[in-house]
């Protein structure tokens, strides 16, 4: 009994201590990350936070942002759950941080949103890509990687540029994220293209027979296939789709983004997607790039890294614009933003509703690796409205 | 009653100061109370079914999700349900309710549903009944995701206010607590734990056992989703995962770590649990102890959980508090002073009335085995009957069969002369057939008096809790045993726990009682002593016994008429005396080359 006292003694020291040792300090900025470094959404938030740590250290090491302000890091596991997120954020903002990271996809992120809104602390999703996020989230609310009706509208042009005309789109209304190519069926139609057919999955469902049957069955067959799945509806999808002997061109977008597609093989040759940046020899995301390797001792195998940095030079760019550690003057900073240089892009904020203009990169498959289609900028007026679906 | 008072007085006592210290501190510290709150709700609303049911649950948490997207969709402010759930039906797109409307409308719904699922839940036994429940939870899920109208689909589902604080969240704990226990010291409660102790024992003394898992079903679902508004209204936004495998499994681990048959086992292991779980997540994200800053071991938490569980069961399988409540462990003897009921002249009895029980060609077979063989058997107000035979000749499986605890395959049972054939043993309970087991089946977990507590609450016609208690003593004082009624039945002596079966039986008020052997066991003055008992009683209710025993001098000396049965048929019916000398009963008790001898012996 007297041991199960001392025990109990413990914990609550542990947890007491807990709080209070997280007290702010006058020349830090404090960064909370509430993150899913386990969990579905973990290939993602796990790079962007080792990215964001190679910027945080980079600016610490050279004596804070301006020389002055140090960055502190006090990190959270969302296990990729909206509720967990809810909690870890509370936790967060309660403990006084200045800024906040929610996962990079936009569902937890919406569970943070009110409550970043709330507390007048600015929240960034490292990558997630629904325009709807930072639209509804609140005005504390940034996104930090190019719109799913940006990316869409790129990809659609592009397919639309190279001579297709008759589409497929097959999303899965299990998240924002993958309801994408309703975005690109609405471009599709105002440039002139056939929309043939439409089809939906479950998130996670591995078999596509059905999808790829009533695909394999149009007439005329289509010739571009639109989706924004990701692992592991993705590669099960494509494999599927290559080996019922359909060739049309299969166009992705970011979540794909990851070394799964490239180990493919026969099956993902020749697929395109939209994504954030492309490491062309002598640019700073090949530059970054290295800097990951030699921090971490493996390649940067996706975007998100690049992508975490990025973040983290926003923040920056905002605390300095912004002239102090003050949570609204930083948010009030980052929302007038324009042209910061990150690696991946250069990032305006000014003139969003929290959604960034940069960059869009269109990739190629070939061969097991990389191949640079276009950075093209999209038409502005073809650019469908954010919209929940 | 003074007790269950008293249990969750000091319960109340106990959440209010920890509400007030953490309200006074606030942060995180009132979070996580608020957090332990709801978890705890939960767990006592699956304690009420686990717990008393002895039937694991895995589909509350399905009646969790149901509350929380229900009541949050009652709760939404309308701008926000015309963004985010564009589709929804008009009458609940212009619903709006405060906290406590949607939550009274949110549980009356979840009961409404579990009423509906739990018709089917409560027919099946053991892992059955716990396989369908995770079958609920998996059909919950996959309806919650379907209706995407209604709960955005697996998406998260935002813009819930966030009015659950740590006031809310402590007085519905303190109402869960209190529900909880009185559930458990309730009539309803106790026949529920008769039942989870022995099922069919339970059945034989009258409780309806499915009706019993029903309601406590339909209960702990109201319970749990309470739980699910709260959990809703604290976090804003969720998604379906919430109500799924891993909050499941935490939650059970709650449950089955404190000791799911009690209040106390519940909170312990909310408490337990909650403390673990805090401190492992804090400690995953990396923490500064001494100026050294531990890595980041994400993950931590759901193996510390998986843990606690593998070591709680290894070392006390029915979770740290057994099976008492606090209060019963630590002022037990208290309690048995204060409500002994002190009285010298216990009721008496009225005779049973007249009548007779009547079985003609009852034949049962067990697949193609014939256990009985148009058997036929009358039994008689004031009349003992022997019923022997040797081992496997059908004793057993007669009694069961007259019973109701197994059908008949052929023939029928009248009582006066209603046919009672296709009755159950809860049914014939109330017709005033009781019984005792062969091999001792009492309710182990609960006290002497509660195990004849049941029998008495189920004798036709109902009576007042204060006459059964009043039943309960005149079957112990009939029994000599009315000194053990405080103690744990499992605890007593062999003899003595046949004593209490009888009492129980007899607690029934039985026209006719069964009684399977009820000497096993004992010895020659044991055998004596009950004896004597079982004449006068006869003598004094009036009530037909047949009995089943292997003691041949005994079912000689107390029986009028003895019944032989072998190989599941009658061979022999008569005085003692005359069935003692027929030459068919002796060659079954001894072979053909043995009772030639003692033909032999006899004739001389």
């Amino acid at each position: 009994m007297l041991k199960m006292l001392k025990l109990a003694t413990c914990a609550v020291a542990l947890l007491v201590a807990g709080t209070i040792s997280s007290a702010n300090a006058g020349d830090t900025l404090t960064i909370g990350l509430a993150t899913g470094q386990t969990g579905g959404l973990a290939p993602y938030d796990g790079p962007a936070i080792e990215g964001f740590q190679i910027a945080v250290d980079e600016i610490n090491g050279a004596g804070g942002i301006g020389g002055n302000i140090m960055i502190k890091m006090i990190s959270k596991d969302t296990r990729s759950d909206a509720a967990q997120t809810s909690i870890a954020a509370q936790e967060l903002l309660e403990m006084g941080i200045d800024i906040l990271v929610t996962p990079s996809d936009a569902d937890p992120a919406f569970a943070a949103a009110a409550l970043a809104t709330d507390a007048k602390v600015p929240a960034f999703s490292p990558a997630a890509s629904s325009p709807t996020l930072p639209l509804m989230g609140g005005d504390f609310m940034f996104a930090n990687f190019p719109g799913d009706n940006v990316q869409a509208t790129v990809s659609a042009e592009w397919a639309y540029g190279e001579g297709f005309r008759n589409a497929y789109i097959l999303y899965s209304p299990d998240t924002q994220y993958t309801t994408l190519p309703l975005y690109f069926s609405d471009v599709w139609k105002v440039l002139g293209g056939t929309v043939a057919g439409e089809g939906t999955y479950v998130m996670g469902q591995q078999d596509f027979s059905a999808e790829v049957t009533k695909i394999k069955a149009l007439n005329p067959p289509v010739d571009v296939i639109m989706t924004a799945a990701y692992e592991p509806d993705f590669p099960a999808f494509i494999r599927q789709l290559r080996s019922a002997g359909v060739t049309a061109q299969v166009i992705g977008s970011d979540g794909i983004d990851s070394p799964t597609t490239f180990s493919l093989g026969d099956a993902g040759d020749g697929v395109v997607f939209s994504t954030a940046g492309h490491a062309l020899p002598g640019s700073a995301l090949e530059e970054f790039n290295n800097k990951f390797k030699a921090t971490y001792g493996r390649d940067a195998d996706t975007i998100f890294a690049a992508i975490g940095y990025d973040l983290m030079k926003v923040i920056e760019a905002g605390v300095l614009a912004a002239g102090s550690t003050d949570s609204v003057a930083i948010r009030d900073a980052v929302a007038n933003l324009e042209n910061v240089q990150g690696v991946t892009s250069v990032i305006t904020y000014k003139g969003t509703t929290g959604m960034p203009v940069r960059q869009v990169s269109l990739i190629r498959v070939k061969g097991g690796d990389r191949e640079l289609v276009a950075q093209p900028s999209p038409t502005a007026s073809l650019v469908p409205a954010p919209r929940m679906q | 009653m003074v007790k269950s008072i008293v249990g969750t007085g000091g319960f109340v006592v106990v959440m209010v100061l920890a509400a007030l210290i953490a309200g006074t501190i606030g942060g995180s510290i009132e979070r996580t109370l608020v957090v332990f709150f709801i978890s705890l709700i939960a767990v006592l609303g699956m304690g009420v079914y686990s717990g008393n049911s002895g039937i694991l649950s895995f589909g509350h948490l399905g009646f969790m999700g149901l509350g929380a997207y229900l009541s949050g969709i009652l709760t939404m402010p309308i701008a926000m349900k015309q963004m985010t759930l564009a589709n929804l039906p008009p009458f609940l797109a212009t619903a709006h309710f405060d906290l406590l409307g949607a939550t009274v409308i949110a549980v009356i719904f979840v009961m409404v549903v579990a009423l509906v699922v739990g018709i089917v839940i409560s027919k099946l036994e053991g892992s059955a009944a716990t396989i369908t429940t995770l079958g609920l939870l998996v059909i919950v899920h996959g309806i919650i995701i379907g209706a995407r109208d209604f709960t955005r689909g697996s998406q998260s589902f935002f813009g819930v206010p966030r009015v659950t604080d740590l006031t809310v969240a402590a007085i519905c704990a303190v109402l869960a607590i209190i529900v909880a226990r009185f559930y458990k010291d309730s009539v309803f409660g106790l026949k529920l734990r008769a039942s989870r102790d022995d099922q069919l024992a339970a059945g034989a003394m009258g409780v309806n056992v499915r009706r019993e898992r029903l309601l406590s079903w339909v209960i702990s679902a109201g319970i749990v989703a309470v739980a699910g508004v709260l959990i809703g209204h604290f976090l804003g936004a969720f998604s379906v995962k919430k109500f799924y495998f891993v909050d499941t499994f935490a939650l059970l681990a709650m449950l089955i770590v404190g000791g799911m048959a009690t209040v106390t086992g519940a909170l312990a292991g909310a408490t337990l649990i909650t403390l673990v779980t805090e401190i492992l997540r804090r400690v995953e994200g990396g923490i500064e102890i001494f100026g050294f800053q531990t890595p980041q071991l994400f993950g931590t938490t759901q193996i510390g959980i998986g843990l606690i569980i593998l070591l709680a069961m290894a070392k006390r399988s029915d979770g740290l508090f057994d099976r008492l409540e606090w209060d019963e462990a630590l002022l037990g003897g208290w309690f048995a002073k204060k409500e002994k009921i002190v009285g010298d002249a216990p009721p008496e009895h009225k005779p049973v009335p007249e009548g007779s029980l009547q079985a003609s060609s009852i034949t049962k077979f067990f697949g193609g085995l014939k256990a009985l063989d148009q058997v036929s058997l009358a039994l008689a107000n004031r009349e003992i009957v022997g019923l022997i035979g040797p081992n496997g000749s059908g004793k057993t499986t007669l009694l069961n069969v007259l019973s109701g605890v197994l059908p008949a395959s052929e023939g029928e049972t009248l009582v006066d002369s209603q046919d009672v054939s296709t009755m159950t043993s809860h049914q014939l309970a109330g017709l005033g057939i009781g019984r005792t087991f062969q091999n001792i089946r009492l309710f182990s977990s609960l006290s002497v008096r509660q195990n004849v507590a049941v029998a008495a609450l189920n004798a036709w016609p109902k009576v007042s809790t204060i006459v059964a208690n009043e039943k309960v003593d005149m079957a112990l004082e009939a029994m000599g045993i009315t000194e053990f009624s405080e103690v744990q039945a499992s605890t007593l002596s062999y003899g003595n726990q046949r004593r209490v079966e009888i009492a129980r039986a007899l607690a029934l008020e039985p026209r006719f009682l069964f009684l399977d052997e009820p000497a096993a066991g004992m010895n020659r003055e044991e055998t004596d002593s009950l004896m004597d008992d079982l004449k006068s009683l006869c003598d004094r209710f009036g009530m037909g016994i047949l009995i089943v025993d292997h003691d041949l001098p005994l079912i000689m000396r107390l029986c009028e008429r003895v019944v032989v049965l072998n190989e599941g048929r009658v061979i022999a019916e008569g005085e003692p005396k005359t069935v003692q000398k027929d030459p068919q009963v002796i060659e079954a008790y001894l072979g053909h080359k043995g009772s030639q001898q003692v033909a032999e012996v006899l004739s001389d």
